[in-house]
C-alpha cells in the first residue's frame, strides 16, 4: 500500500512537471486548432444534401473528419512524444528528477499519462462540440452512435502512435534520428492502407494473402475499417482488405478488431519502452 | 553512509569509460573527485546515482545500487552540473521535489535565503526563466535541505556568484560529521575547503589518490599579487621575480609551502607602501614528481 501510494505521488510530480512543459509548448491549443480547423471545414463543406457512404448532413460531416483524423492523428500523437525522453535526457531533467526518489517507472508513466491527455482531451472536447455545433447552429440531427465509433477509434489510433511514439524518444537517443523516424513511422502508417498495398501488389506481384495481412496489421487500416464497420460493405468504400474482412468476420468482429487492434500494439509497444527504459542506461 | 567501488567498469560502445575503478570512501569522508574532460568523472557519478548500468560492484551503505535503487535515493542528495529548463514556475519545482523528498518547501527557502536567493519572490517565475545561477542555487537548496547521509556535488558552484559560493560553503561545511560528501570540482578552493581526500581519475582509472593537502602541495601553486603605491616598492617586487600587470598589481607565482614567507617578507620591507595583497591558488599544469599520493 505504501509502494502504491508513494508511487502515486512520483507520478503527480512528475506529471505537475510534465504538464507545464506541455503547456508552454502549446499542443493543447494546437491540437484544439487543428481539430476546430478540421471540423468547421468539414462541417461546412459536408453539410450538403449528398450521401457519402450512407451518411448525409452531420454523419457525413463527421464520417469525412474522423476520416481525415485517421491519417492525422499518427502524426500529431508521434510529433507530440517521439522527443519527451531524449529531451529530458539532453536538457537535465531527467538526470534531476531520477536522483530524488522518483522511480524510472513513475517517470515513465507520468509523462505518458500527460501525453496522452494532452492528445485525447482535445479529441473528446471537439468531437461532441462539433455534433452540438451541428444540432443548435444548424438543425442538424447527430447520428451519436457513429459519434461514439469514431470517438473510440480516433482515441484507440492516438493511444497506439502516442506509445509508439514514447518507444522512439526512449530507444533512439539521437533527437534529430527519432525525428526523421517519426516520418517515416507516419509515412508508412499512411501509405500502407490497402490501396497502397495493392500498388505494392502489383509491383512486387507479392500474393494477395501478403498484402491483406500486411494491411490488416497496419494500425491505421484496422481503425479505418471499424470507422466504417457500421456501413454496407462495398468494394468501392472498404477496399480490397476491409471488403474481405468485412465479409468475413461480419461488421462487429470488423469493429472489435479496429479498435483492439491499436490498443494492443500501443500497449505493447509501451510495455516494451518501459522495459527498456527501466533497464538500459539512463543517460 | 559508506561508498564501495569494486571493481567498477563501463563500457559506451568501443569506449571504456571507467576501466576497474576500485574506491573506498567512509562514512563521513570529504572526497573531492578531479580529472580532465572526459577522465570518466561523470560516468563515476552518474554509476554512482544509479543512472548506468555498469560492470563490477558499487554499495552505498552496505546496498547494492543496482540492486535496490529505491530505498538508497531517499539517502542520497545531488546537485547535477546542468540544471534543467522546467517550464513549470519556480515555487511548483520546489513545491514537486520538496514533496517527494519529503522536506518542507519552508526549509529548502530557508536554506535557499542563505544562498541570497528569495524563492518566495521568484515563485511565479518559470524555472527555465531563471540565470544559471539562480537555478544552480535552487537545486542546491533542494539537497541541502534534505538530511540524506551521501551528497553527490557536481560542480555544484560552477555558475554561482563569490558571495553565494561563501555561503555554499558554509552550508557543505555545516552538514553533519557523518555525512560522506563526493564532489567533482576543479576549483582549488572547493577542494581547501570542502574536501579532506581527493581521487584523481585520468582515462577512465584511478591515477592518485590521498589526502586533499598533499594534492595542493603536488598540484596547486600560489600567486601572489601586490598594489603598491610606487617608488621603491616598485623595484622591490622587481628584483623577487614579481612583474607589473594592468592597474598597477604586481604578481607572482610562489610555492604554496612558500608564500606564507614572502607575505611576511612584503609586510615587512614595503611597510607603509602596499595598498592591497592578493594571495590565491591556481592549478598546477604540471604535477610535482614527489607528491605524497598513492
Amino acid at each position: 500500500m505504501a509502494a502504491v501510494r508513494s508511487l502515486r505521488r512520483e507520478v503527480a510530480v512528475v506529471a505537475r512537471l510534465d504538464f507545464a512543459e506541455v503547456l508552454r509548448s502549446r499542443w493543447l491549443v494546437f491540437c484544439l486548432v487543428v481539430h476546430a480547423a478540421l471540423a468547421a471545414m468539414f462541417v461546412l463543406v459536408g453539410l450538403r444534401e449528398s450521401g457519402v457512404v450512407g451518411f448525409t448532413g452531420m454523419g457525413r460531416a463527421l464520417m469525412s473528419w474522423s476520416h481525415a483524423l485517421l491519417f492525422l492523428l499518427p502524426l500529431l500523437a508521434l510529433s507530440a512524444t517521439s522527443q519527451v525522453v531524449n529531451t529530458a535526457r539532453d536538457d537535465g531533467s531527467l538526470e534531476l528528477l531520477t536522483s530524488h526518489p522518483v522511480s524510472r517507472s513513475a517517470y515513465f508513466l507520468g509523462v505518458s499519462l500527460v501525453r496522452v491527455a494532452a492528445l485525447v482531451v482535445p479529441l473528446l472536447v471537439a468531437m461532441p462540440a462539433v455534433a452540438l455545433g451541428g444540432v443548435f447552429a444548424f438543425g442538424q440531427d447527430v447520428p451519436w452512435g457513429f459519434l461514439l465509433r469514431g470517438m473510440a477509434v480516433s482515441a484507440a489510433l492516438l493511444l497506439c502512435f502516442t506509445a509508439v511514439g514514447l518507444a522512439l524518444s526512449t530507444l533512439v537517443r539521437n533527437q534529430g534520428k527519432a525525428l526523421m523516424l517519426t516520418i517515416l513511422v507516419w509515412a508508412a502508417a499512411v501509405a500502407l492502407v490497402d490501396f497502397g498495398l495493392v500498388g505494392v501488389m502489383l509491383q512486387w506481384e507479392l500474393p494477395p494473402s501478403a498484402v491483406f495481412a500486411l494491411a490488416a496489421l497496419n494500425p491505421v487500416e484496422c481503425a479505418r475499417l471499424a470507422l466504417l464497420s457500421a456501413a454496407q460493405p462495398e468494394l468501392s468504400t472498404f477496399g480490397p482488405v476491409g471488403f474481405f474482412l468485412a465479409n468475413r468476420v461480419g461488421s462487429d468482429a470488423l469493429f472489435a478488431l479496429g479498435l483492439g487492434w491499436p490498443l494492443l500494439l500501443g500497449v505493447t509497444a509501451w510495455v516494451w519502452s518501459l522495459g527498456a527504459f527501466r533497464r538500459r542506461d539512463l543517460l | 553512509m559508506r561508498v564501495e567501488f569494486a571493481g567498477v567498469g563501463k563500457r559506451f560502445g568501443r569506449v571504456a569509460a571507467l576501466r576497474d575503478v576500485s574506491l573506498e570512501l567512509p562514512p563521513g569522508s570529504r572526497t573531492a573527485l578531479i580529472g580532465p574532460n572526459g577522465s570518466g568523472k561523470s560516468t563515476l557519478v552518474r554509476a554512482l546515482m544509479g543512472m548506468l548500468v555498469f560492470d563490477g560492484e558499487l554499495r552505498i551503505g552496505g546496498v547494492r545500487v543496482d540492486d535496490d535503487r529505491a530505498s538508497l535515493a531517499p539517502r542520497i542528495a545531488y546537485v547535477p552540473q546542468i540544471a534543467p529548463r522546467f517550464a513549470a514556475p519556480v515555487r511548483d519545482v520546489v513545491a514537486a521535489i520538496a514533496r517527494v523528498r519529503g522536506v518542507s518547501v519552508d526549509a529548502v527557502a530557508a536554506v535557499a535565503r542563505e544562498l541570497d536567493l528569495d524563492v518566495g519572490q521568484l515563485g511565479k517565475r518559470p524555472f527555465r526563466a531563471l540565470s544559471g545561477g539562480q537555478r544552480q542555487k535552487v537545486l542546491a537548496a533542494l539537497a541541502l535541505a534534505t538530511d540524506a547521509g551521501l551528497f553527490v556535488l557536481d560542480e555544484p558552484t560552477a555558475s554561482m556568484d563569490p558571495q553565494s559560493r561563501l555561503a555554499f560553503f558554509r552550508l557543505v561545511e555545516r552538514l553533519p560529521a557523518s555525512t560522506t560528501v563526493v564532489l567533482c570540482s576543479h576549483r582549488l578552493d572547493e577542494i581547501r575547503r570542502l574536501v579532506d581526500r581527493v581521487v584523481v581519475l585520468a582515462e577512465g582509472v584511478v591515477a592518485w589518490q590521498g589526502s586533499a593537502a598533499g594534492y595542493l602541495e603536488e598540484h596547486a601553486e600560489g600567486v601572489v599579487e601586490v598594489q603598491v603605491a610606487g617608488g621603491g616598492a616598485d623595484r622591490w617586487l622587481a628584483d623577487r621575480g614579481f612583474s607589473c600587470g594592468a592597474a598597477g598589481w604586481w604578481s607572482r607565482s610562489v610555492p604554496v609551502g612558500e608564500r606564507a614567507r614572502l607575505l611576511a617578507d612584503i609586510g615587512k620591507s614595503l611597510n607603509g607602501q602596499v595598498r592591497d595583497v592578493v594571495a590565491r591558488d591556481v592549478e598546477r599544469l604540471q604535477p610535482k614528481e614527489n607528491g605524497g599520493g598513492s
